[in-house]
């Protein structure tokens, strides 16, 4: 019984872990302009429209996450090899790990802007200065947030994957979830601000990106207020659920019918989560009615 | 710079490089590790160039996922490669090399011709790939065990009450610090022709910036030796690779400068003029 | 997040590529099965299932890429390749941990696992749609929901292809985290499988010591694996899909029978690592 209240605890403690981490995911990837909506910084000075935004073309969330995760949870673990710490090893990790973003963010937003020349658009060299370092604390959270959770789950719960393999697992798969859920919320709602409520973009208003704030111009440091209105935690409910939830079930129900309880467990959590979707597309639908007068369906 | 003298530089680069680590176990030392950090760096320079041949003829998912394809099974390869003993430790680089160009071809056929893609390039790009994949983590791993010899890869130590003991768990494979090394090289590679994308891209800015890549990669690599080598010897790694990093990351930004339209400190919006 | 517009990936199938594959395959298996057998046969066998489920379960994963964060097109708006790579990771965690239960009860549990992030991402992804945006669930492919039978054409706002995640999306969506974490289980503990019967008389230790080196070997392998598998599958699909009602589903056996001759290349090569 007390093994089994252990684990629910570090589970729930691993779940809060990502929650702050994935919410810090999110803010930081929309500071920065990372994954899809980055398309739209790009092609704003084809279509004559300079900003002052930038543009951390680091590949997609995913893989970038991926390395900056595993690249602090293998520096704690080679740390933690020499008899460091852990708490001081993990920190230190994840510091070096941020470094290494700082620099690859400061070299995609050099790299992306200096090849758009043909188009006029000046390197802000000021933006480097100001924006990597608020990308980098929020990254600073993220990273060191997701180590300690992978951590947990080798050194309390026993997961048999060693610390750097268990950084590529959850880093990806933190990258995933942030990216999913964060990148709409940004791309529509922050960079096409000027647009209808409540309607896609138009492709035709592609690269009219939202430039000047409501007093000067918009610099990439207001997206992390506007990212914390709902993507960020958005971001941050999803990846503390699918961690929480994936270490519940299983500590849980493991020992139910040899091991098939987690599975039926699953299960159950797959299709409450199927109905809590339909029943949210549903009021959608009812709520905010079609945008044209509905046709008879012929096809 | 063709391609062609791309790929002859950077491959036989690397290969001399893997050669020039293997004088640590000739004089016994491990001073030599951080040769294995400038052969991956002579490797992501040379695949940074193929990925730019590759993507030119649009991939339809974005620049990253030849990177990852690159690494996925370049590591594969390299972990066979450091396998094989029956030829003795000197045929390893090149075996490495043998067994990528093998395995990237038949990735590349599958690619080309089974799922349809009809890049001209395709089977030649993703062999390529493959092999600077492979070369990429057998010249990280060497910076950071010293080695690249299978046994000494999976032997580690541990101390119980003062008597130090074998411990697969504390090697390089088995503690998983592979997977450091996989994910380095594996943005490492796509990123500098990622991040230099544009009308603008020019080639020396693209390959300074993937030389640049390769050294922060080293970078990472030598503090993550601590655990594998003596402190001098990561010492010297960790100078080595912080000396290249701040001439090419400083070479970069000049670079930058030339080719930006303009390079502006704290200055508002410039609007186009109206034509 | 794709920079440069999409050229390749045009529809039909070579039938000499198919039967050079295919040959490849046969191949593959039986220099194994010369040398092993037994437990390193199945182990390739396993892997070549995986591979072939991860190709497969890669189809049905909704992205939407870049236009997919605007609001123009349906799906989630991340690459395919690295969300598939999530789904499937987090279930090959789930699948790992399970291991002691025996392959039946791991590989439900990493099936099960991958379902339940695609699940939660999914959902979440609506929420934002719905919440923050005020957007509704538009497919643009499709008049009609085949599942929910709702019409998408009044739903879609002007000038998009439609937006967000209409309910087929997101049961194709967890189909495909299903299957990545399927696979992606699947080739682990196969691997594992080899890696433990050969190395403790390879290195004459017990089979407890080496078992850090054979998580730790078969992890590696494994995200390998699945990163190749899953490019393959994106390169089939050309970066973006909505599901399996998608006119573009219809390519899968194409990725199918690559996936499956890639996965048995790199097979053989992660099972020659102890056989020779």
């Amino acid at each position: 019984m007390e093994e089994l209240l252990f684990g629910i605890g570090i589970s729930a403690v691993a779940g809060a872990l990502a929650t702050v981490s994935g919410a810090a995911e999110d803010t930081e990837s929309d500071i920065g302009s990372q994954g899809d909506p980055n398309s739209q910084v790009q092609l704003a000075p084809q279509m004559g429209y300079i900003h002052r935004i930038y543009s951390k073309a680091i590949s997609g969330e995913p893989p970038a996450y991926g390395l900056w995760c595993t690249l602090g949870a293998g520096l704690a673990w080679a740390l933690m090899a020499i008899n460091y710490n852990p708490v001081l090893a993990i920190v230190l990790g994840s510091a070096i790990a941020v470094f290494v973003q700082g620099v690859y963010a400061t070299t995609a937003y050099l790299g992306r802007t200096a090849s758009l020349a043909k188009f006029e658009q000046p390197v802000y060299i000021d933006l480097i200065k100001s924006v990597t370092t608020v990308t980098m604390a929020h990254a600073f959270i993220a990273i060191f947030t997701c180590v300690s959770m992978c951590f947990l789950m080798v050194n309390a719960l026993g997961h048999p994957f060693p610390l750097p393999l268990l950084g590529i697992v959850w880093g990806i798969a933190l990258g995933a979830a942030g990216s999913a859920t964060g990148n709409p919320f940004y791309g529509k709602e922050r960079q096409y601000q000027s647009q209808k409520f409540g309607a896609g973009v138009p492709i035709s208003a592609s690269g009219n990106i939202v430039r000047y704030a409501e007093a000067g111009q918009r610099s990439s440091l207001d997206n992390g207020w506007f990212t914390s209105k709902m993507g960020g935690p958005a971001s941050g409910v999803c990846f503390g659920l699918i961690v929480f939830l994936e270490l519940w079930r299983t500590i849980f129900f493991e020992s139910f019918a040899a091991g098939w309880g987690a599975v039926v467990a699953g299960i159950v959590l797959i299709i409450i989560f199927m109905i809590i979707d339909r029943m949210v597309e549903k009021w959608a639908r009812k709520t905010y009615g079609p945008y044209t007068e509905e046709k008879e369906a012929t096809a | 710079m063709s391609h062609n003298k791309v790929l002859g530089i950077g491959l036989i680069g690397a290969i001399i490089c893997m050669y020039l680590t293997y004088l640590n176990t000739l004089l016994g030392v491990q001073y030599f590790s951080f040769f294995g950090g400038i052969a991956a760096v002579f490797a992501l320079w040379w695949g940074t160039d193929t990925i730019k041949h590759l993507c030119s003829y649009g991939l339809g998912t974005g620049v990253p996922s030849a990177g990852m394809i690159a690494l996925g099974s370049g590591v594969i390869a390299m972990i066979l490669a450091t396998k094989v003993n029956t030829f003795g430790p000197l045929v390893i680089p090149v075996l490495c090399v043998v067994i990528a160009a093998i395995l990237g071809a038949i990735i590349g056929y599958v690619a080309n011709n089974i799922v349809n893609m009809n890049i001209p390039v395709m089977v030649v790009s993703i062999a390529e790939l493959c092999i600077v994949g492979a070369v990429t983590v057998l010249g990280l791993t060497a910076m950071a065990t010293g080695t690249f010899v299978f046994t000494d890869l999976i032997a580690g130590t541990a101390t119980f009450f003062g008597i130090p003991v074998t411990n697969y768990a504390a090697s390089y494979l088995g503690g998983g610090a592979i997977a450091v090394v996989f994910m380095l090289g594996a943005i490492a590679v796509q990123h500098a022709f990622n991040a230099c994308l544009g009308p603008n891209e020019s080639q020396d800015r693209t390959l300074m910036l993937a030389a640049e890549c390769g050294f922060i990669s080293m970078f990472c690599v030598s503090i993550m030796s601590v655990a594998f080598l003596s402190l001098s010897a990561v010492l010297v790694s960790f100078l080595v690779s912080l000396i290249g990093w701040v001439y090419t990351y400083k070479k970069y930004f000049v670079l930058s400068k030339r080719d930006a339209f303009m390079w502006l400190d704290a200055k508002p919006i410039r609007e186009k003029e109206e034509a | 997040m794709s920079a440069i517009k999409a050229g390749g990936g045009s529809e039909g199938m070579k039938p000499v590529a198919v039967v050079v594959g295919i040959i490849l395959l046969i191949l593959a298996l039986g220099v194994v099965y010369y040398l092993s057998p037994g437990v390193a046969f199945m182990g390739l066998l396993g892997v070549v299932i995986g591979g072939l489920l991860i190709g497969f379960g890669v189809h049905f994963v909704p992205v939407g890429g870049a236009p997919a964060a605007m609001g123009q097109s349906p799906g989630i708006a991340t690459g395919v390749t690295m969300l598939a790579a999530g789904a499937g990771l987090a279930g090959l965690f789930g699948g790992a941990w399970a291991a002691e239960y025996g392959l039946a009860v791991a590989l439900a549990g990493g099936a099960i696992g991958g379902g339940l992030m695609m699940a939660i991402t999914c959902l979440m992804v609506n929420i934002i749609y719905v919440y923050a945006m005020g957007i509704p669930a538009a497919s643009g492919k499709v008049a009609k929901d085949p599942i929910t039978g709702d019409t998408f054409e009044a739903y879609k706002s002007q000038g998009t292809e439609g937006h967000g995640l209409p309910f087929i999306s997101y049961v194709g969506g967890v189909i495909g985290g299903i299957l990545g974490g399927l696979g992606g289980t699947l080739i682990y503990l196969e691997l594992l499988e080899v890696y433990e019967t050969f190395l403790p008389t390879l290195l004459n230790a017990s089979p407890d010591e080496v078992k850090a080196l054979a998580v730790g070997l078969a992890g590696i392998f494994a995200i390998g694996m699945f990163l190749v598998n899953a490019v393959i599958a994106a390169y089939n699909i050309t970066g973006t899909i909505e599901g399996p009602h998608d006119p573009k589903f219809k390519r899968f056996p194409r990725a199918v029978i690559g996936c499956a001759v890639a996965s048995a290349v790199c097979g053989v090569l992660a099972i020659f690592v102890v056989l020779v």
